[in-house]
Protein backbone atom coordinates (compact mmCIF):
# COMPACT_ATOMS: atom_id res chain seq x y z
CA UNK A 1 0.00 0.00 0.00
CA UNK A 2 1.23 3.48 -0.85
CA UNK A 3 2.58 5.74 1.88
CA UNK A 4 0.30 8.80 1.78
CA UNK A 5 0.72 12.05 3.69
CA UNK A 6 -1.51 15.09 3.46
CA UNK A 7 -0.51 18.56 4.65
CA UNK A 8 -3.71 20.45 5.37
CA UNK A 9 -5.48 23.17 7.33
CA UNK A 10 -8.69 22.45 9.25
CA UNK A 11 -10.73 25.00 7.28
CA UNK A 12 -9.51 23.99 3.82
CA UNK A 13 -12.28 22.55 1.66
CA UNK A 14 -10.01 20.92 -0.90
CA UNK A 15 -8.17 19.19 1.97
CA UNK A 16 -11.51 17.83 3.21
CA UNK A 17 -12.37 16.70 -0.30
CA UNK A 18 -9.02 14.91 -0.61
CA UNK A 19 -9.48 13.18 2.77
CA UNK A 20 -13.07 12.22 1.81
CA UNK A 21 -11.66 10.77 -1.41
CA UNK A 22 -9.04 8.73 0.51
CA UNK A 23 -11.64 7.44 2.97
CA UNK A 24 -14.13 6.46 0.26
CA UNK A 25 -11.41 4.52 -1.52
CA UNK A 26 -9.91 2.88 1.54
CA UNK A 27 -6.61 4.77 1.30
CA UNK A 28 -4.76 5.10 4.62
CA UNK A 29 -3.06 8.45 5.12
CA UNK A 30 -1.29 10.56 7.70
CA UNK A 31 -2.73 14.03 8.18
CA UNK A 32 -0.52 16.97 9.19
CA UNK A 33 -2.26 20.17 10.28
CA UNK A 34 0.08 22.91 9.06
CA UNK A 35 -1.99 25.63 10.77
CA UNK A 36 -0.88 24.27 14.16
CA UNK A 37 2.26 22.26 13.39
CA UNK A 38 5.13 24.56 12.34
CA UNK A 39 7.51 21.68 11.67
CA UNK A 40 5.01 20.11 9.30
CA UNK A 41 4.53 23.49 7.59
CA UNK A 42 8.28 23.73 6.95
CA UNK A 43 8.35 20.16 5.67
CA UNK A 44 5.46 20.98 3.31
CA UNK A 45 7.21 24.12 1.97
CA UNK A 46 10.47 22.21 1.48
CA UNK A 47 8.72 19.44 -0.41
CA UNK A 48 6.44 21.58 -2.58
CA UNK A 49 8.36 24.89 -2.78
CA UNK A 50 5.09 26.71 -2.23
CA UNK A 51 2.70 27.63 0.59
CA UNK A 52 -0.77 26.55 -0.56
CA UNK A 53 -2.69 23.60 0.89
CA UNK A 54 -3.33 20.76 0.44
CA UNK A 55 0.00 19.20 -0.39
CA UNK A 56 -0.20 15.44 -0.84
CA UNK A 57 2.81 13.14 -0.75
CA UNK A 58 2.29 9.73 -2.36
CA UNK A 59 5.46 7.64 -1.93
CA UNK A 60 7.58 10.79 -2.33
CA UNK A 61 5.66 12.10 -5.34
CA UNK A 62 4.30 15.57 -4.49
CA UNK A 63 0.83 16.80 -5.54
CA UNK A 64 -0.21 20.40 -4.88
CA UNK A 65 -3.97 20.89 -4.58
CA UNK A 66 -6.66 18.22 -4.89
CA UNK A 67 -6.53 16.80 -8.39
CA UNK A 68 -8.75 13.75 -8.24
CA UNK A 69 -7.67 12.35 -11.62
CA UNK A 70 -3.92 12.37 -10.95
CA UNK A 71 -4.35 11.06 -7.39
CA UNK A 72 -6.58 8.25 -8.67
CA UNK A 73 -3.86 7.34 -11.12
CA UNK A 74 -1.09 7.48 -8.51
CA UNK A 75 -3.10 5.30 -6.11
CA UNK A 76 -4.44 2.94 -8.79
CA UNK A 77 -8.07 3.85 -8.03
CA UNK A 78 -10.58 3.35 -10.81
CA UNK B 1 -28.39 6.01 -25.97
CA UNK B 2 -29.85 9.47 -26.44
CA UNK B 3 -30.74 11.48 -23.34
CA UNK B 4 -33.61 13.92 -23.31
CA UNK B 5 -31.50 16.35 -21.31
CA UNK B 6 -27.90 16.83 -20.21
CA UNK B 7 -27.34 19.19 -17.29
CA UNK B 8 -23.87 20.72 -17.12
CA UNK B 9 -22.84 21.63 -13.57
CA UNK B 10 -23.34 20.62 -9.92
CA UNK B 11 -23.84 23.95 -8.20
CA UNK B 12 -27.22 25.13 -6.89
CA UNK B 13 -28.49 25.60 -10.46
CA UNK B 14 -27.53 22.15 -11.72
CA UNK B 15 -28.80 20.40 -8.61
CA UNK B 16 -32.14 22.26 -8.53
CA UNK B 17 -32.56 21.30 -12.18
CA UNK B 18 -31.75 17.67 -11.32
CA UNK B 19 -34.37 17.54 -8.59
CA UNK B 20 -37.03 18.97 -10.91
CA UNK B 21 -36.23 16.71 -13.89
CA UNK B 22 -36.62 13.67 -11.65
CA UNK B 23 -40.09 14.89 -10.70
CA UNK B 24 -40.96 15.36 -14.37
CA UNK B 25 -39.43 12.00 -15.38
CA UNK B 26 -37.18 13.54 -18.00
CA UNK B 27 -34.38 11.14 -19.03
CA UNK B 28 -31.37 13.09 -17.80
CA UNK B 29 -27.63 12.93 -17.31
CA UNK B 30 -25.91 15.46 -15.03
CA UNK B 31 -22.18 16.04 -15.52
CA UNK B 32 -20.13 17.91 -12.94
CA UNK B 33 -16.62 18.06 -11.51
CA UNK B 34 -18.03 18.46 -7.99
CA UNK B 35 -20.99 19.69 -5.96
CA UNK B 36 -21.59 23.05 -4.33
CA UNK B 37 -20.41 25.54 -6.91
CA UNK B 38 -18.40 28.58 -5.92
CA UNK B 39 -19.74 28.70 -2.36
CA UNK B 40 -17.78 25.53 -1.65
CA UNK B 41 -14.90 27.58 -0.27
CA UNK B 42 -17.10 29.89 1.80
CA UNK B 43 -16.68 29.51 5.59
CA UNK B 44 -20.25 30.37 6.40
CA UNK B 45 -23.22 30.81 4.07
CA UNK B 46 -26.01 32.61 5.91
CA UNK B 47 -28.43 33.33 3.09
CA UNK B 48 -29.28 29.94 1.63
CA UNK B 49 -33.01 30.12 2.23
CA UNK B 50 -34.26 27.67 4.86
CA UNK B 51 -30.81 27.36 6.45
CA UNK B 52 -29.58 29.89 9.03
CA UNK B 53 -25.93 29.04 8.65
CA UNK B 54 -24.02 26.39 6.72
CA UNK B 55 -20.43 26.04 5.55
CA UNK B 56 -19.86 25.95 1.80
CA UNK B 57 -18.53 22.40 2.14
CA UNK B 58 -21.69 21.22 3.93
CA UNK B 59 -23.89 23.09 1.46
CA UNK B 60 -22.17 21.13 -1.31
CA UNK B 61 -22.88 17.88 0.56
CA UNK B 62 -26.54 18.85 1.13
CA UNK B 63 -26.94 19.55 -2.57
CA UNK B 64 -25.28 16.27 -3.54
CA UNK B 65 -27.45 14.26 -1.12
CA UNK B 66 -30.63 15.91 -2.36
CA UNK B 67 -29.69 15.13 -5.94
CA UNK B 68 -28.68 11.54 -5.23
CA UNK B 69 -32.02 10.95 -3.47
CA UNK B 70 -33.77 11.42 -6.84
CA UNK B 71 -34.71 8.40 -8.88
CA UNK B 72 -33.90 8.04 -12.53
CA UNK B 73 -31.24 10.70 -12.97
CA UNK B 74 -27.77 9.60 -14.03
CA UNK B 75 -24.81 11.45 -12.51
CA UNK B 76 -21.19 11.76 -13.57
CA UNK B 77 -19.13 13.34 -10.78
CA UNK B 78 -15.47 14.16 -11.43
CA UNK B 79 -15.54 15.09 -15.09
CA UNK B 80 -15.97 18.34 -17.02
CA UNK B 81 -17.84 19.19 -20.22
CA UNK B 82 -15.35 20.49 -22.77
CA UNK B 83 -17.34 20.86 -25.98
CA UNK B 84 -20.91 20.81 -27.23
CA UNK B 85 -21.77 20.52 -30.92
CA UNK B 86 -24.97 20.25 -32.89
CA UNK B 87 -25.92 16.89 -34.44
CA UNK B 88 -29.08 15.66 -36.20
CA UNK B 89 -30.63 14.18 -33.02
CA UNK B 90 -29.83 17.28 -30.97
CA UNK B 91 -26.41 17.81 -29.38
CA UNK B 92 -23.20 15.92 -28.79
CA UNK B 93 -21.53 16.57 -25.45
CA UNK B 94 -17.83 15.81 -25.02
CA UNK B 95 -16.06 15.59 -21.66
CA UNK B 96 -12.47 16.11 -20.51
CA UNK B 97 -12.16 12.36 -19.79
CA UNK B 98 -12.91 11.78 -23.49
CA UNK B 99 -16.49 10.53 -23.22
CA UNK B 100 -19.19 11.59 -25.67
CA UNK B 101 -22.93 11.68 -25.00
CA UNK B 102 -25.93 12.46 -27.18
CA UNK B 103 -28.87 14.47 -25.99
CA UNK B 104 -31.92 16.25 -27.33
CA UNK B 105 -31.52 19.26 -25.04
CA UNK B 106 -28.84 20.87 -22.87
CA UNK B 107 -29.06 22.95 -19.71
CA UNK B 108 -25.88 24.90 -19.01
CA UNK B 109 -25.41 25.53 -15.28
CA UNK B 110 -21.63 25.62 -15.33
CA UNK B 111 -21.19 28.73 -13.20
CA UNK B 112 -18.04 30.80 -13.29
CA UNK B 113 -14.40 30.66 -12.27
CA UNK B 114 -12.01 33.07 -10.57
CA UNK B 115 -10.85 36.13 -12.40
CA UNK B 116 -7.09 36.64 -12.19
CA UNK B 117 -5.30 39.95 -11.77
CA UNK B 118 -3.20 39.65 -14.90
CA UNK B 119 -0.29 41.60 -13.41
CA UNK B 120 3.42 40.70 -13.42
CA UNK B 121 4.34 38.26 -10.66
CA UNK B 122 0.86 36.78 -10.22
CA UNK B 123 1.60 33.59 -12.13
CA UNK B 124 5.18 33.20 -10.90
CA UNK B 125 4.09 33.42 -7.27
CA UNK B 126 0.92 31.32 -7.54
CA UNK B 127 0.94 29.28 -4.32
CA UNK B 128 4.07 31.10 -3.21
CA UNK B 129 2.17 33.92 -1.61
CA UNK B 130 -0.50 34.51 -4.27
CA UNK B 131 -3.65 32.67 -3.20
CA UNK B 132 -7.19 32.23 -4.51
CA UNK B 133 -8.69 30.37 -1.52
CA UNK B 134 -8.53 32.47 1.63
CA UNK B 135 -10.22 29.92 3.90
CA UNK B 136 -7.70 27.28 2.75
CA UNK B 137 -4.53 29.29 2.92
CA UNK B 138 -5.14 32.01 5.54
CA UNK B 139 -3.49 29.89 8.31
CA UNK B 140 -0.10 29.96 6.55
CA UNK B 141 -0.16 33.75 6.96
CA UNK B 142 0.22 33.29 10.71
CA UNK B 143 1.97 36.40 12.04
CA UNK B 144 2.52 37.77 8.53
CA UNK B 145 1.33 40.83 6.63
CA UNK B 146 -1.21 40.10 3.89
CA UNK B 147 -3.12 41.94 1.23
CA UNK B 148 -6.58 41.16 -0.10
CA UNK B 149 -7.35 42.44 -3.59
CA UNK B 150 -11.01 43.26 -4.20
CA UNK B 151 -13.68 44.82 -2.02
CA UNK B 152 -16.65 42.69 -3.04
CA UNK B 153 -18.20 40.10 -0.71
CA UNK B 154 -15.48 37.54 -1.44
CA UNK B 155 -12.77 40.09 -0.64
CA UNK B 156 -14.42 41.12 2.63
CA UNK B 157 -14.79 37.45 3.60
CA UNK B 158 -11.12 36.87 2.82
CA UNK B 159 -10.26 39.65 5.29
CA UNK B 160 -12.39 37.90 7.92
CA UNK B 161 -10.64 34.58 7.20
CA UNK B 162 -7.27 36.31 7.69
CA UNK B 163 -8.01 38.25 10.89
CA UNK B 164 -7.23 35.32 13.26
CA UNK B 165 -3.83 34.75 11.62
CA UNK B 166 -2.28 37.70 9.81
CA UNK B 167 -0.53 40.46 11.77
CA UNK B 168 -1.88 43.08 9.37
CA UNK B 169 -4.27 43.02 6.43
CA UNK B 170 -4.49 45.55 3.65
CA UNK B 171 -7.71 45.53 1.65
CA UNK B 172 -7.20 47.04 -1.81
CA UNK B 173 -10.24 48.22 -3.73
CA UNK B 174 -9.96 49.85 -7.14
CA UNK B 175 -13.21 51.81 -6.80
CA UNK B 176 -14.15 54.52 -4.33
CA UNK B 177 -15.89 52.17 -1.88
CA UNK B 178 -15.82 48.42 -1.22
CA UNK B 179 -18.93 46.95 -2.86
CA UNK B 180 -19.51 44.05 -0.46
CA UNK B 181 -22.39 43.70 2.03
CA UNK B 182 -22.57 46.39 4.70
CA UNK B 183 -22.91 43.73 7.45
CA UNK B 184 -19.54 42.20 6.57
CA UNK B 185 -17.89 45.57 6.00
CA UNK B 186 -18.93 46.77 9.48
CA UNK B 187 -17.18 43.73 10.97
CA UNK B 188 -13.83 44.50 9.40
CA UNK B 189 -13.56 48.28 9.21
CA UNK B 190 -13.12 48.79 12.95
CA UNK B 191 -10.59 45.98 13.35
CA UNK B 192 -7.17 47.54 14.16
CA UNK B 193 -5.38 44.94 11.99
CA UNK B 194 -7.24 46.01 8.87
CA UNK B 195 -6.26 48.94 6.66
CA UNK B 196 -8.54 49.75 3.75
CA UNK B 197 -7.04 51.33 0.64
CA UNK B 198 -9.55 52.58 -1.94
CA UNK B 199 -8.84 53.77 -5.48
CA UNK B 200 -5.86 51.42 -5.32
CA UNK B 201 -5.00 49.55 -8.50
CA UNK B 202 -2.72 46.53 -8.12
CA UNK B 203 0.21 46.64 -10.57
CA UNK B 204 2.69 43.94 -9.57
CA UNK B 205 3.44 41.15 -7.14
CA UNK B 206 7.12 40.89 -6.27
CA UNK B 207 9.46 38.65 -4.30
CA UNK B 208 12.28 36.14 -4.67
CA UNK B 209 11.37 32.57 -3.67
CA UNK B 210 8.15 33.74 -2.04
CA UNK B 211 6.11 36.96 -2.18
CA UNK B 212 7.61 39.92 -0.36
CA UNK B 213 5.81 42.88 -1.86
CA UNK B 214 2.93 44.37 -3.79
CA UNK B 215 2.99 47.45 -5.99
CA UNK B 216 -0.13 49.51 -6.55
CA UNK B 217 -1.12 52.81 -8.08
CA UNK B 218 -3.08 55.32 -6.05
CA UNK B 219 -5.70 56.40 -8.61
CA UNK B 220 -6.45 59.63 -6.71
CA UNK B 221 -2.93 61.02 -6.68
CA UNK B 222 -1.51 58.95 -9.54
CA UNK B 223 1.45 57.92 -7.39
CA UNK B 224 3.00 54.45 -7.35
CA UNK B 225 3.22 52.77 -3.93
CA UNK B 226 4.62 49.58 -2.53
CA UNK B 227 3.52 47.42 0.39
CA UNK B 228 5.67 44.82 2.14
CA UNK B 229 3.43 41.73 2.26
CA UNK B 230 3.93 37.94 2.37
CA UNK B 231 0.54 37.03 1.01
CA UNK B 232 -1.76 38.35 -1.72
CA UNK B 233 -5.31 36.99 -1.76
CA UNK B 234 -7.03 37.67 -5.10
CA UNK B 235 -10.81 38.14 -4.91
CA UNK B 236 -11.73 40.23 -7.95
CA UNK B 237 -14.77 38.46 -9.29
CA UNK B 238 -15.45 35.78 -11.82
CA UNK B 239 -15.45 34.78 -15.48
CA UNK B 240 -18.41 32.73 -16.79
CA UNK B 241 -17.69 29.13 -17.81
CA UNK B 242 -19.15 29.43 -21.28
CA UNK B 243 -16.18 28.52 -23.51
CA UNK B 244 -17.67 25.14 -24.44
CA UNK B 245 -20.77 26.74 -26.04
CA UNK B 246 -18.94 29.63 -27.72
CA UNK B 247 -20.12 29.89 -31.33
CA UNK B 248 -23.20 27.80 -30.57
CA UNK B 249 -25.12 30.32 -28.46
CA UNK B 250 -24.94 34.11 -28.20
CA UNK B 251 -22.59 35.46 -25.53
CA UNK B 252 -22.46 39.07 -24.36
CA UNK B 253 -19.28 41.18 -24.06
CA UNK B 254 -18.54 39.59 -20.65
CA UNK B 255 -18.77 36.04 -22.04
CA UNK B 256 -22.11 35.45 -20.31
CA UNK B 257 -24.71 33.36 -22.14
CA UNK B 258 -27.57 35.59 -23.22
CA UNK B 259 -30.93 34.14 -22.12
CA UNK B 260 -34.61 35.00 -22.27
CA UNK B 261 -35.24 35.65 -18.58
CA UNK B 262 -38.82 34.34 -18.76
CA UNK B 263 -37.78 30.87 -19.95
CA UNK B 264 -33.94 30.70 -19.64
CA UNK B 265 -33.75 29.79 -23.35
CA UNK B 266 -30.56 30.78 -25.16
CA UNK B 267 -30.31 32.00 -28.75
CA UNK B 268 -29.98 28.35 -29.83
CA UNK B 269 -33.18 26.31 -29.72
CA UNK B 270 -32.64 23.29 -27.45
CA UNK B 271 -30.09 24.93 -25.15
CA UNK B 272 -31.01 26.61 -21.87
CA UNK B 273 -28.67 28.37 -19.43
CA UNK B 274 -28.97 29.44 -15.78
CA UNK B 275 -26.94 30.94 -12.97
CA UNK B 276 -23.54 32.59 -13.16
CA UNK B 277 -22.83 31.31 -16.68
CA UNK B 278 -25.86 33.27 -17.91
CA UNK B 279 -26.43 37.01 -18.18
CA UNK B 280 -28.60 37.04 -15.06
CA UNK B 281 -28.05 40.39 -13.39
CA UNK B 282 -27.51 39.13 -9.83
CA UNK B 283 -25.26 36.12 -9.23
CA UNK B 284 -26.71 34.35 -6.22
CA UNK B 285 -27.15 30.71 -5.13
CA UNK B 286 -30.88 31.14 -4.55
CA UNK B 287 -31.38 32.84 -7.90
CA UNK B 288 -29.45 30.11 -9.75
CA UNK B 289 -31.66 27.49 -8.13
CA UNK B 290 -34.85 29.39 -8.98
CA UNK B 291 -33.79 30.04 -12.57
CA UNK B 292 -32.96 26.34 -12.97
CA UNK B 293 -36.47 25.39 -11.84
CA UNK B 294 -37.85 27.85 -14.37
CA UNK B 295 -35.69 26.29 -17.09
CA UNK B 296 -36.79 22.72 -16.29
CA UNK B 297 -40.49 23.66 -16.34
CA UNK B 298 -39.91 25.27 -19.72
CA UNK B 299 -37.97 22.25 -20.99
CA UNK B 300 -40.80 20.00 -19.81
CA UNK B 301 -43.27 22.11 -21.78
CA UNK B 302 -40.97 21.85 -24.79
CA UNK B 303 -40.74 18.06 -24.50
CA UNK B 304 -44.49 17.70 -24.18
CA UNK B 305 -45.05 19.83 -27.28
CA UNK B 306 -42.33 18.18 -29.36
CA UNK B 307 -43.03 14.50 -28.65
Amino acid sequence: MANVKIYSTPSCVYCKMAKDFFQKNGVQYEDYNVAADKKAREEMVNKSHQLGVPVIDVDGEIYVGFDRASLAQALHIK
Amino acid sequence: MVYELIIVGGGPGGVAAGVYVARKKIKTLLITDGFGGQSLVSADVQNWIGTKSVSGFDLGKMLEEHLRAQEGIEIIDGDLVEAISEISSGFSVKTKAGKTFETKYVLVASGSRRRKLGVPGEKEFDGKGVFYCSICDAPVMDGKVSAVIGGGNAGLEAVIDLIPYASKIYLLERGEHPKGDAVTFEKIKTNPKVEILTMAETREVSGSEFVTGLKYKDLRSGTANELAVSGVFVEIGAIPNSDFVKGLVDLNAFGEIVVDHKTQQTSKSGIWAVGDASDVRYKQNNISAGDAVKAILNIHEFLTKHS
